[in-house]
C-alpha cells in the first residue's frame, strides 16, 4: 500500500528503501539515513529546533522524532506519511496558511522540495534518537503548564459559606453584624476605627455614591434637624427611591457591560444607512436604568440580559420588550465589524460575549482559555468551546457582507409579527404609488409643450387628473399608515447565517484559538469546575436560558459574591476583592472571606435585593466612619486594607459634570432615558452623554470614563494637567460660576452672608473664618485691581478646588 | 482632624499604592512627582530617567510617520525584475487563504528605481528627497502583519492586537520612560483627521488616563483650553494663588494624600503649559530655510510639512513620542485599489519633501543621533492587479524604514521573494518591530509589564524578537 504511493510521489533513488523503513537494519536503511542526515535534519536543528526541540515546544510541538512528528501538537499530527498535501509541517513551510514556519523567513524551494520528498517516502527517521516517551505529546503536560489538573479548588469556586459572626472586643463600635467581621481583623491588627463622620460629611458621602449628585441644601438641613435614630436610614431610603439612584448605580453596570451608544460617534437618526451603528442601544441604558430602580432582583436582572429573549413574554403583554432589550448586554460589543475577515467577525464576537459574561457575572476571565488551557485557572480549552456553543448558536448580526459589504445588526422589532407584517405592506404600497407617481410625472412632463413652471406644465397635461388621483391616494395611505415599529438591538436564537456554525450546534475546539485549524467538537456545556463532570445535556435552543439560570443560581459560588464586592467597592472605594472582575487565581485574594460569604448569603436571602444590600452596607458603623485617622492608624494600613477609614474618593467624571452643573441649578433632572445627547454643554446628566468606541475625546474622557471596549472593573483616577486647564479655561465651567454669582448676587446682597451662602451651595457646609477672611482679601485684592468679576473669578476658584471634587 | 506631615513620605505612599505599576513605571513616576513639590523648578528628580531603563537607550525619543493605507513596496523600496518580467503573467505560486482577495495577474511597477547614496539603495524616482536621505535609512524590506483589513491592521501596528483594546506604543513607551518635560504631554498625535478606527488607535486602554496620546487635530489650536478666555495671565494668577490657599486649607484638615498634592500641582504645571506649550507647538517661529525644507512653501506638501515641523518642535522639547498621521487628505490615502499610477505619485510627491526634511533637519542638529523615526503603514500592498490599475491590502511581506536612534544607516534589512509577495529572509512582524523600538530607547520588551484583570500584559504579548541586526 505505501509502495505504491510512494512511486508516484518519490523519487526512484529512495524508491527501494522505503520497504524497509520502519524496521531497522540493513544497507537500504543505511541510504535513508544519510538522506535524513543529510538533507533533512540540518533544516530541523538550523531552522525549527530552536523552538520545536528539547528546550522548547512551541504550540506543544517538537520536532525529534517520527513518532513526535506524527503525533503533532496544538495544531494536531505534524504529517500524514506519505502525503506531503495532508500534512501540516508543509503546508506550514509553504507559507500557505495562516500557520507559516518557520516565523523569520521562508525556506528556500530546495529545503521546501526536500521536505516533501521525506513526508513522501514516510518521515523516515534513524531510530536511534527516539526519546524514552516518545509517544507522550510533549515534555509538557498539560498539569504542568497550566492550571488544570490541579488538587485544591481555588477559595471562590468552593460554595459559599454561612459564617458565624466572630466576637469582638469592643462591643460598643458595631452596628452591624457586618461591622463585627470588620472590627474582628481592625483589632486583630491593632488598629483603632476611625471617628464617625460628621453628619455633613455622611449626607454628602451618601448621596454622591447613590445618586452621583450633590446634597440639595434642604436635604442637608432636614437630615441635620432630624434627631431620631433613624434619621440617616431615612435619608437611605428616600435616596434609593430616587430616579438618580438608577441613573448613577448604571453607569456602574455599564462600566462592566462595555457599553457604548455610537461606534462612529456624533449625531446619527435611526434608520441611517450604518448597518453596524448602535441606533437602540440607549434602550438597554435606560432598561438597565429602570430595573435598578425598580430593584429587580438581581438574578433576574441576570437572565435578562444573557437571556431575556428567551423568556415568556410578560402578562397582557404583545412582546416581551425588556427580555430583547435587556440582551443589548451581548450584542452591543466591542468587536471590529470592518474586518474583512467574516470567519473571525463571528468567532470574536462570541469571545466578546464568552469575556463580558465572564467576567461581569463570574468574575472570571474565561475569554484566557480561547487559546489553549487557561494558564491559571481551572478553565479548560474544551470548557471555552462548550460555552463557545451556546454563542455560536445565538446571532447578532442577520447578514456578514460576504460580498465585502457591511455587516448587518440583528434589530428586532419590539412589535408583534402582525404588525411588521401589515407595516411592511404598506410600505411597499407606498412605495409601489411613490414611484407610480414618478414616472407618471416624467411621462405628462414630457408630454407637456407649454412653457412654465414644471408643476403647472404637468397638471396642465393631465387632463383625466390619473396624477391627482394617485396623489390623493398616497396621501390618504400615508396618514393610515402605521409607522416603522419600535427596534431593539438584541440577540437571536439561532447561529449567524453563512458562517461556519450557522444553526444550533456543538462546535469543535479552535485549536490554538484559529478557526481555520478546528478539534474534536465539544457539547455545549458549562465549566467543569464549577458546574461537575456530569451536566445535563443542552437539547433544545441555544442553551443561553440554561447557562444564564445557572449562573443565576444560588448555588454558584461566584455569581452572589462577585455582585456584592462590587456593591462593596463603589461605596468604599475598594472592594473586599480588589479585583472586581477577576475572582481567579491571578485576582486579589479577599481581605475579609467570612465577609463577603456572609453578604453573598444574606444578599440571595434578602431576595437578590440590591437596593437591600446598599441599606445594610450604609448602616453600618464601618460606612459611617471619618476618612481621617490619626497618624498611628494611617502607618498601620496605609492601603486600608482593613476599612479602618473610608477612603477619600474623587468625583469621577460623571459626577464633576453633574456636579458643576447642580452647583449652578442648570442640571435638569427631568431628562430622563432616549437618545443620548451629543452637545455635552447641554444640561442632561452626564449618563445620557454619548459615549463613542471611535471618539474619545470629550470632557468625561478626560476625566477617566471607562474605556467601552473593555470590561471596566474600576476607573483610574488620574491627574493631569489637561484636567486642571479644563477646569481653569474652559468655558463650560467659567459659565457655571457666572450664574451661581448671578444667581446668588440676587439673592444674598451682603458679602459676607453671600460667601457663605456659595460655600453651602458647593460643599454643602458653611464657611470658616478663615476661608471668609481669604475671600474678603481676594475681593479687595480685586477691587483695588479694577477687576469688576472679581466674584466670577473667586467661585470659579471654588469649583476648581480640591473639596468641589474629593468627597470625604 | 488630624494635620499630618512626615513619617510616611509621597515616595512611601506611592510605593504601597502603586501595586499595579510595572516597577520601571513606578520609579519613572517617583522620579517624574518629584518636581511636583517645588511646583516651579524643572528638574529637582533624584533620579535620572536613564537610571529606570533596563539597559542604555539609543533613543530618547521617537517619531513614527504613518502613512495611512497601505503604501506598496514594489512602487517604492522594494524594487523587483521579476515582477516586471512576468507583467501580466499569474503569480506562479497559490496564495496564503487569508481574508478575501480579488486580485488578477502580476502587475510590475510603472515607475523606475535607482541606487542612491553611498549605500546604494534602491529608491523609486517618485521620491527623489527621501532617496537623498537614502543613506540615513534602514530599510526593512521584510515586514509582516497578520491582518489584511486596515482596521485590524492599524491597530495591530499601534498596539500588538488585532481586535481588542490594548495600551498603544506610545502609551508603554511613556507609562514605562515618562516624559523628559513636564509641561508638555509625553505622547503626541498628529493628524488632521481621524483614521481607520481613530482614538482607539492611540488609546492607553488599561494602562491609566494619561498615558493616551493627546490628538493634535487642528493645526493651528493644537491642544484644548491652552488659553484663558478673558486673555488676562493676572487675572489667572490671581485666581491661582486664591486657589492654592483653599486646597492648603482644605488639606491641612484632612490625611496627606498624593492625589490631592497631584491635583494642587496639575493647576501651577497648567499655568506653565500655558506659557510654554503654545510657543512649543507654534511652528511660525522657525526660519524661511527651515520652513523650506518641510515644503511649507508648496500647498502640496505644506500640511504634511506642517506636521512633521511639529513633531520636531515637540520631541526637540522632550516629548517622548510623536506620532503624525498622513491623514490631512481624505478619500484613499495610500490605499490604492485603483488608480495607482495616478494616486501613488501625489501621495509620495505629498510626504517626499517634509520626510527628507525631517531627516535633514534633525541631522542638522544633532538629534538624529537619539531620535529614532520610524516611517510606513499598516500594511504593504499586493504585486498582483487588483481591478485595472490598482493592488490589494498585503500583509505577507512589506517594506518600512527607519532612521537615526541607534539604527543603521544605508541598510537594507531582509527581502521578500522575486516577486514581492512573501517576506522570506530576516522577517520582521510587527512584534519585532515594536520589542526593537522598546529595545532602542532602553526597555526590555519582556519586563515591561502592567497588571490587568489578572494577566501582566505586555505591548508584544507572547511574542517579539528584538531585530539585533539593524542596529548600529
Amino acid at each position: 500500500m505505501m509502495n505504491t504511493r510512494c512511486i508516484a510521489i518519490a523519487s526512484v533513488l529512495y524508491l527501494s528503501m522505503t520497504a524497509s523503513l520502519a524496521r531497522g537494519g540493513g544497507p537500504q536503511e543505511m541510504a535513508v539515513d544519510e538522506f535524513f542526515e543529510k538533507q533533512i535534519r540540518p533544516i530541523f536543528v538550523e531552522k525549527c529546533q530552536s523552538c520545536h526541540g528539547e528546550k522548547k515546544a512551541r504550540s506543544g510541538f517538537r520536532l525529534l522524532s517520527r513518532d513526535l512528528v506524527l503525533t503533532g501538537g496544538d495544531y494536531g499530527p505534524g504529517a500524514v506519511p506519505g502525503k506531503p498535501e495532508e500534512s501540516l509541517i508543509i503546508e506550514a513551510v509553504e507559507y500557505l496558511g495562516d500557520l507559516q514556519m518557520p516565523p523569520e523567513g521562508k525556506l528556500s524551494d530546495g529545503e521546501i522540495a526536500r521536505l516533501k520528498k521525506w513526508v513522501a517516502i514516510g518521515l523516515p527517521w534513524p531510530t536511534h534518537d527516539e526519546p524514552a516517551n516518545a509517544s507522550t505529546k510533549s515534555a509538557l503536560t498539560k498539569s504542568e503548564d497550566t492550571a488544570i489538573g490541579q488538587q485544591e479548588l481555588w477559595w471562590s469556586f468552593r460554595p459559599v459559606q454561612r459564617p458565624d459572626v466572630p466576637s469582638v472586643k469592643n462591643a460598643a463600635w458595631p452596628r452591624s453584624d457586618i461591622d463585627r467581621f470588620i472590627l474582628a481583623e481592625l483589632e486583630a491588627h491593632g488598629i483603632t476605627p476611625a471617628e464617625p463622620a460628621e453628619r455633613r460629611t455622611l449626607i454628602r458621602r451618601a448621596t454622591f455614591d447613590l445618586t452621583g449628585l450633590p446634597p440639595r441644601t434642604e436635604e442637608i438641613e432636614a437630615f441635620l434637624n432630624d434627631e431620631s435614630p433613624e434619621a440617616f436610614a431615612k435619608v437611605v431610603d428616600h435616596l434609593l427611591a430616587s430616579t438618580a439612584y438608577g441613573e448613577r448605580w448604571a453607569r456602574h453596570w455599564l462600566d462592566i457591560a462595555r457599553y457604548a451608544d455610537s461606534i462612529q460617534g456624533g449625531n446619527k437618526e435611526e434608520g441611517q444607512s450604518e448597518k453596524f451603528e448602535l441606533y437602540e442601544a440607549y434602550k438597554y441604558r435606560d432598561w438597565v436604568v429602570t430595573s435598578l430602580n425598580r430593584d429587580l432582583p438581581f438574578d433576574q436582572f441576570i437572565v435578562h440580559q444573557i437571556a431575556g429573549d428567551l423568556l415568556p413574554k410578560p402578562d397582557g403583554e404583545e412582546v416581551n420588550s425588556d427580555g430583547l432589550i435587556a440582551t443589548g448586554f451581548l450584542a452591543n460589543g466591542a468587536w471590529d465589524y470592518a474586518e474583512g475577515d467574516k470567519k473571525k467577525v463571528v468567532a470574536d464576537i462570541v469571545d466578546d460575549q464568552i469575556d463580558v459574561v465572564g467576567k461581569g457575572f463570574l468574575g472570571l476571565t474565561l475569554s484566557c482559555a480561547r487559546c489553549h488551557d487557561h494558564k491559571f485557572d481551572p478553565i479548560t480549552h474544551e470548557d471555552y468551546y462548550a460555552l463557545a456553543g451556546i454563542f455560536y448558536s445565538t446571532h447578532v448580526v442577520t447578514d456578514l457582507g460576504l460580498d465585502g459589504g457591511p455587516i448587518t445588526r440583528l434589530r428586532e422589532p419590539l412589535v408583534p409579527a402582525e404588525y411588521v407584517k401589515k407595516q411592511q405592506k404598506e410600505a411597499q404600497k407606498l412605495l409601489g404609488l411613490e414611484r407610480k407617481i414618478g414616472q407618471l410625472t416624467a411621462q405628462l412632463f414630457a408630454r407637456s409643450s407649454e412653457a412654465g413652471a414644471i408643476a403647472e406644465r404637468v397638471v396642465l397635461s393631465d387632463p383625466d387628473g390619473a396624477l391627482v388621483k394617485l396623489c390623493r391616494e398616497h396621501e390618504t395611505l400615508a396618514k393610515e399608515a402605521l409607522p416603522p415599529p419600535p427596534l431593539a438591538m438584541a440577540v437571536g436564537e439561532g447561529g449567524t447565517l453563512q458562517s461556519l456554525f450557522p444553526k444550533i450546534q456543538d462546535v469543535p475546539v479552535h485549536l490554538r484559538g484559529s478557526y481555520a485549524r478546528l478539534g474534536k467538537v465539544v457539547p455545549r456545556r458549562f465549566p467543569t469546575v464549577l458546574a461537575g463532570e456530569h451536566q445535563s445535556p443542552i437539547t433544545k435552543g441555544s442553551g443561553r436560558l440554561e447557562l444564564a439560570q445557572w449562573i443565576a443560581s444560588k448555588d454558584n459560588p461566584l455569581t452572589a459574591r462577585v455582585i456584592v464586592n462590587r456593591l462593596w467597592q463603589h461605596h468604599f472605594g475598594e472592594g473586599i476583592v480588589r479585583t472586581p472582575n477577576n475572582f481567579g487565581k491571578h485576582g486579589d485574594p479577599p481581605s475579609h472571606p467570612a465577609l463577603l460569604d456572609w453578604l453573598a448569603t444574606r444578599f440571595i436571602d434578602d431576595g437578590w435585593s440590591l437596593k437591600t444590600m446598599h441599606r445594610r452596607i450604609m448602616l453600618s458603623a464601618v460606612y459611617q466612619q471619618a476618612s481621617a485617622v490619626s497618624v498611628e492608624s494611617l502607618a498601620l494600613d496605609v492601603a486600608n486594607r482593613w476599612f479602618g477609614r473610608m477612603n477619600a474618593q474623587r468625583l469621577d467624571a460623571e459626577e464633576i459634570r453633574d456636579a458643576l452643573l447642580s452647583a449652578a441649578r442648570s442640571l435638569n433632572r427631568g431628562l430622563v432615558g432616549g437618545p443620548a445627547t451629543v452637545d455635552v454643554r447641554e444640561p442632561r446628566r452626564s449618563l445620557y452623554v454619548q459615549t463613542a468606541r471611535r471618539d474619545r475625546s470629550n470632557l468625561l474622557v478626560l476625566f477617566d470614563a471607562a474605556n467601552p471596549d473593555l470590561s471596566t472593573e474600576a476607573r483610574p483616577v488620574s491627574t493631569v494637567v489637561p484636567q486642571a486647564l479644563f477646569f481653569l479655561n474652559d468655558s463650560f465651567v467659567w459659565q457655571q460660576a457666572r450664574r451661581i454669582s448671578q444667581q446668588l448676587e440676587g439673592a444674598v446682597p451682603d458679602q459676607l452672608a453671600r460667601i457663605d451662602e456659595a460655600y453651602r451651595r458647593l460643599f454643602g457646609r458653611p464657611a470658616h473664618d478663615e476661608e471668609v477672611r481669604l475671600a474678603t482679601a481676594f475681593f479687595d485684592h480685586a477691587k483695588a485691581k479694577g477687576n469688576k468679576v472679581g466674584w466670577v473669578d473667586y467661585l470659579h476658584a471654588l469649583l476648581c478646588s480640591n473639596e468641589f471634587v474629593y468627597i470625604d | 482632624m488630624f494635620g499630618f506631615n512626615g513619617s510616611l513620605s509621597r515616595r512611601q505612599l506611592l510605593r504601597s499604592t502603586g501595586a499595579g505599576f510595572g516597577m520601571l513605571a513606578l520609579s519613572a513616576l517617583l522620579a517624574d512627582e518629584a518636581p511636583a513639590v517645588t511646583s516651579d523648578s524643572d528638574d529637582t528628580s533624584d533620579l535620572p530617567i536613564e537610571q529606570h531603563m533596563h539597559h542604555a537607550a539609543r533613543a530618547k525619543r521617537c517619531i513614527f510617520l504613518f502613512l495611512p493605507g497601505g503604501p506598496s513596496q514594489v512602487d517604492t523600496f522594494d524594487p523587483k525584475p521579476h515582477l516586471t518580467r512576468d507583467n501580466g503573467k499569474p503569480l506562479p505560486f497559490n496564495r496564503p487563504q487569508l481574508g478575501v482577495q480579488r486580485t488578477g495577474n502580476l502587475l510590475a511597477s510603472p515607475w523606475k528605481f535607482k541606487k542612491h547614496g553611498a549605500s546604494g539603495i534602491d529608491v523609486v524616482e517618485l521620491l527623489p528627497h527621501i532617496a537623498g536621505s537614502v543613506d540615513d535609512l534602514c530599510v526593512i524590506r521584510s515586514m509582516v502583519a497578520d491582518n489584511v483589513n486596515h482596521t485590524g491592521a492599524a491597530l495591530q501596528m499601534n498596539t500588538g492586537e488585532q481586535t481588542f483594546s490594548r495600551p498603544c506604543l506610545g502609551s508603554w513607551l511613556t507609562y514605562g520612560l515618562g516624559s523628559e518635560n513636564h509641561n508638555l504631554p509625553g505622547f503626541v498625535v498628529i493628524s488632521p483627521q481621524s483614521v481607520f478606527q481613530g482614538s482607539q488607535l492611540w488609546s492607553s486602554s488599561f494602562l491609566p488616563a494619561e498615558y493616551q496620546g493627546t490628538w493634535v487635530r487642528d493645526l493651528n489650536n493644537p491642544i484644548a483650553n491652552l488659553h484663558d478666555p478673558a486673555g488676562n495671565m493676572t487675572r489667572q494668577r490671581d485666581k491661582l494663588d486664591l486657589l492654592r490657599r483653599l486646597n492648603e486649607l482644605h488639606e491641612q484638615k484632612r490625611v496627606v494624600d498624593s492625589q490631592l498634592e497631584a491635583r494642587i500641582a496639575s493647576f501651577e504645571l497648567a499655568y506653565r503649559m500655558q506659557r510654554n506649550a503654545p510657543e512649543t507647538f507654534s511652528i511660525n517661529d522657525e526660519s524661511d530655510a527651515t520652513k523650506k525644507l518641510y515644503g511649507l512653501d508648496d500647498p502640496t506638501t505644506e500640511t504634511f510639512g506642517k506636521q512633521c515641523l511639529m513633531a520636531r518642535r515637540l520631541v526637540e522639547a522632550g516629548v517622548r513620542f510623536v506620532q503624525v498621521y498622513d491623514s490631512a487628505t481624505t478619500g484613499p490615502r495610500w490605499d490604492h485599489h485603483n488608480k495607482l499610477k495616478e494616486e501613488l505619485p501625489s501621495r509620495c510627491a505629498n510626504v517626499d519633501r517634509p520626510i527628507a526634511g525631517l531627516l535633514a533637519d534633525l541631522k542638522g542638529r544633532g538629534l538624529l543621533d537619539d531620535t529614532l523615526v520610524v516611517c510606513g503603514g499598516e500594511f504593504g500592498r499586493t504585486p498582483m492587479a487588483q481591478n485595472v490599475d490598482g493592488r490589494d491590502h498585503h500583509p505577507f511581506g512589506f517594506t518600512m524604514f527607519l532612521a537615526g536612534g541607534g539604527v543603521k544607516g544605508g541598510h537594507i534589512h531582509g527581502a521578500t521573494d522575486e516577486y514581492g509577495f512573501h517576506a522570506v529572509q530576516d522577517k520582521v512582524h510587527v512584534h519585532d518591530l515594536h520589542a526593537t523600538i522598546l529595545h532602542l530607547m532602553g526597555i526590555d520588551h519582556e519586563r515591561l509589564t502592567y497588571r490587568y484583570s489578572g494577566r501582566d500584559y505586555r505591548l508584544t504579548d507572547v511574542y517579539g524578537r528584538v531585530v539585533k541586526e539593524i542596529i548600529a
